[in-house]
């Protein structure tokens, strides 16, 4: 069908007087949009029909006049036919009706106007929750709406009806990557990137405006890949350039250098925030007054706290981080045995039945206070003298996207290996017991904290896993990624197949990705 | 019904029933309102058509999930004739050796600072030399990458040179390498050909081996101008070179382990963490810097070797002058044993001693 029906109507015209933008959102921000309890209190109480005082049944309001009738009961449209006012407003939705059009009808000026109040009730009405409960961390609330197309965007779109849409039976977005030489430590992490939901919606929204000169820009042979993986393309994509480009840039990957996934993924990350700009339109080079869609997503803080021993004095410092290095039973690094139970333990629902050594316990030995010992003075601006200390790490502030690296390739002066130990990580994690906050509400007597349902912050659950398979020397790379829920696939180089949740919580592990289940808009 | 305020303490469970049932056929209602709102605009504006979507071409993308074949029900290994086209020098590559045919035509290749030297040399001496008969060479000494070349690579390591610069990469790697020492500087990092000892006084000499690694290239002759944190060379053969350049007097120079950045004691990370900056905005510290990873105590050698930073040791601890940055970055500070690079391990002086000396 090719008829457009106007949305807007010529009858808006007589209402488009003297002072009727102010009248109207008036009208929006006391009688249609509340927030704030007051303000429904006040509505419940107003807001009823003045024919037969019901307060539902689609009630209305006038525009023209303070009258509150009924759509059900047409009580509204007799007011419309007696008082010769043709527009009323559902005081549910905010639509305006017309009595001429006798229909629904969508002024450009109106709706302006019906949106701008009501992002600007939800934020005061956040406001208002977090003053009285102050318990809600939540950021500004503001109200998700679908994308509209533009006329022009509309008119594309009317002239191409072949039209895919991504159901969860689609192939669309996954692809293949050819390995040009040993590259599949390369294209592993490309795997994990592609699939990271937020990179993703930024780079198929178009958000990458570029501004470097030369066509090295590696944030745009980015948006490109995206391009290639959503283009439907079933041959595997040739990713030379991106090679390239990452040689070019990082230089200590290049060549001869170590080949490890995990080296690459932090250049990668690395150069792409360095060839995004921040919303300043400054070049980024600061780390950390970014706010580049990389340091948006990885970037969280890692705070340590170096407390004293004898003044109990703590200095704290919060870094920066895009993963966290996870030291693994088997390695010479002082570990094990963990004191069985403790915070966490149990948390993420990992089972500890068989004795497997799980993500959280590798978190928890991340996170334990530890004395420093004699031979590792500090000098204590308390105490003014050198005092044996212990370190603490937590997490400071969590990254959207949380990349835990097990560190399984040892390489000391005797040995070099790669530690094997199989470590269980979750579909779902929790990563509330490691956060800066619980450590000071365990240090000020809260202990055995119960986990608190509603926060749903730290929340995180698993969408990518890269393996290492084989040995030191000789070894190959692959990626579980997971599309639409709950369907995982395994990307070997150029091959693509199934996999099952247990084909990927049974692998070994080396890079594990988890996403914020719950993120807030702003 | 007019609204009016109500008790519902006085009520038996029958009437909660049905004011729950009230509300929630209210609510139910309210929420099939919003969606007929919304599909009555998108019809008004025109847009309601995007819900159709072709059938037909959707069948082409549905997911296959047979033995044998991927998800796109292609069979494997299918696709040995790629080819693309090299950014650099425009040629038509087989995309499976690509890898090491960038490496080269890069110049970041094993052998090609010695192809390079050689074609400079040769171009002094002869100047229609094409450079086509050098990147033809490249190629057929191009072993590194090929499968069957394992056992080549691997003899080739024990009478390799412990002077050369890939001395610790002594185990040939294929697809995946494992991460040890790279230095993860990439705003450091300085790749050139090296410096010729031979044309440098003593005292330049010296000046030089303060701030570089200095180990001299079997293949080039040339000093290796990295930091004296340079993965690529050993402590041991640092001092070496310094012993051979400026004879007994190498032992007043600051050693790599005493020098400014003596981070391979804890006392004295403990120092740097002391008087880091905050991070509200003013860590000098990149995420690149895998700071969780150097954070985490550890005893292993696992991980990269920590990039050149100098420590000013500051009595007001938390806010002043913190670690300055090299280069853009500075590693943060880790308490454990740093022992993360391959050097045999020193005495740990004791602790105000070596702070007296720096700064």
């Amino acid at each position: 069908t090719k008829y457009i029906v106007p949305a807007g109507c010529p009858h808006v015209n007589g209402f488009k007087v003297d002072n009727w933008k102010q009248n109207l959102r008036v009208i929006y921000q006391c009688f249609v949009w509340s927030g704030s309890v007051e303000s429904r209190k006040r509505k419940a109480k107003s807001c009823i029909c003045h024919l037969c005082g019901a307060h539902l049944n689609r009630l209305h309001s006038c525009l023209y006049c303070v009258f509150f009738g009924c759509f059900t009961k047409k009580h509204i449209h007799e007011h419309a036919k007696n008082k010769r006012h043709n527009l009323a407003i559902d005081l549910l939705y905010g639509g305006i009706y017309c009595f001429v059009c006798q229909d629904y009808i969508y002024d450009k000026d109106m709706e302006q106007i019906a949106k701008e109040e009501q992002r600007k009730t939800l934020r005061s009405a956040l406001v208002d929750c977090f003053v009285s409960c102050g318990l809600c961390d939540a950021g500004v609330g503001e109200k998700y709406s679908t994308w509209e197309p533009t006329k022009r965007e509309l008119e594309l779109l009317r002239h191409n009806p072949k039209r895919r849409r991504i159901t969860t039976n689609c192939t669309i977005g996954l692809r293949g990557l050819i390995n040009l030489g040993n590259t599949c430590f390369m294209n592993c992490i490309v795997q994990a990137l592609t699939h990271t939901p937020l990179l993703r919606d930024f780079f198929l929204s178009d958000r990458h405006k570029c501004e470097m000169q030369s066509n090295s820009c590696l944030v745009c042979e980015m948006s490109q890949l995206f391009q290639e993986f959503y283009s439907g393309h079933r041959s595997p994509h040739i990713p030379f350039r991106l090679l390239h480009l990452v040689w070019t840039h990082a230089r200590h990957l290049a060549g001869y250098e170590q080949q490890d996934a995990h080296e690459f993924l932090i250049a990668a990350l690395d150069v792409l925030h360095r060839h995004c700009k921040d919303d300043n339109g400054k070049k980024a080079n600061n780390p950390n007054n970014c706010s580049c869609i990389i340091d948006q997503i990885f970037t969280g803080g890692l705070q340590s706290d170096v407390t004293c021993q004898v003044c109990h004095g703590v200095s704290t410092t919060i870094d920066p981080f895009w993963d966290i290095s996870l030291d693994l039973p088997g390695s010479s690094t002082p570990f094990w045995p963990l004191s069985p139970g403790g915070d966490g333990s149990t948390l993420n629902g990992e089972s500890h039945l068989s004795g497997a050594t799980t993500l959280t316990d590798c978190l928890r030995r991340f996170t334990r206070p530890e004395h420093l010992g004699s031979s590792a003075k500090i000098k204590c601006s308390g105490c003014h003298s050198y005092q044996e200390s212990t370190k603490q790490l937590t997490m400071k502030k969590l990254p959207i996207v949380a990349c835990f690296h097990l560190k399984r390739f040892e390489h000391s002066a005797k040995l070099r290996r790669k530690i094997t130990t199989y470590v269980s990580f979750p579909l779902e994690l929790d990563m509330t017991p490691f956060m800066a906050s619980s450590k000071e509400s365990r240090m000020n007597g809260q202990y055995q904290q119960s986990v608190d349902v509603f926060n749903n912050d730290n929340k995180y659950s698993l969408f990518a896993v890269v393996n290492h398979q084989g040995t030191l020397e000789s070894g190959h790379y692959t990626t579980f990624i997971r599309q639409h829920k709950d369907q995982w696939f395994k990307c070997d180089d150029a091959i693509i197949t199934k996999a099952s949740i247990k084909d990927v919580l049974d692998s070994e592990g080396y890079l594990l990705f988890y996403h914020k289940q719950f993120l807030e808009y702003e | 019904m007019k609204m009016e305020n109500m008790s519902l303490s006085g009520l038996d469970n029958t009437k909660l029933e049905a004011l729950a049932q009230d509300i929630y056929s209210d609510l139910v209602e309210d929420a099939c309102l919003g969606l007929c709102f919304e599909v009555h605009r998108a019809v008004k504006q025109g847009y309601f058509f995007l819900d159709d979507t072709d059938q037909e071409s959707m069948k082409d993308f549905e997911i296959v999930d047979q033995p044998g074949v991927d998800i796109f029900g292609q069979v494997y290994n299918q696709w040995k004739n790629k080819e693309c086209v090299c950014p650099n020098c425009n040629r038509s590559i087989a995309a499976s050796r690509f890898a090491p045919h960038l490496e080269k035509c890069l110049g970041m290749g094993r052998n090609s600072s010695r192809i390079a030297n050689r074609r400079i040399a040769s171009s002094n001496n002869t100047n229609n030399k094409s450079e086509s008969d050098q990147e033809d060479n490249d190629d057929v000494n191009d072993n590194d990458w090929s499968y069957g070349s394992e056992k080549k690579a691997k003899k080739r390591k024990s009478d390799k040179n412990p002077n050369s610069p890939r001395r610790s990469k002594s185990l040939k790697h294929k697809n995946g390498e494992l991460s040890s020492s790279v230095n993860t500087d990439p705003y450091k990092y300085n790749y050139n050909t090296g410096i010729n000892y031979e044309t440098l006084g003593p005292d330049e000499l010296r000046s030089l081996l303060t701030t570089q690694c200095g180990v001299i290239s079997e293949h080039t002759k040339k000093m290796c101008t990295r930091s004296q944190r340079c993965p690529q060379h050993t402590d041991q053969q640092r001092r070496a070179v310094r012993v051979f350049l400026l004879g007994l007097s190498a032992t007043s120079l600051p050693d790599s382990n005493t020098a400014v950045e003596s981070d391979g004691y804890d006392a004295s990370d403990g120092q740097v963490l002391m008087s880091r900056l905050q991070w509200d905005g003013s860590s000098d510290i990149s995420p690149s810097d895998s700071a969780s990873s150097k954070a985490s105590t550890n005893n292993s050698d696992s991980k990269k070797p920590k990039k050149k930073k100098k420590t000013s040791l500051n009595s007001t601890g938390g806010g002043g002058g913190g670690s300055g940055s090299v280069g853009g970055s500075s590693s943060q500070g880790c308490l454990a044993g740093q022992a993360n690079r391959k050097k045999p391990k020193l005495p740990v002086p004791p602790a105000p001693s070596i702070y007296d000396n720096l700064n």
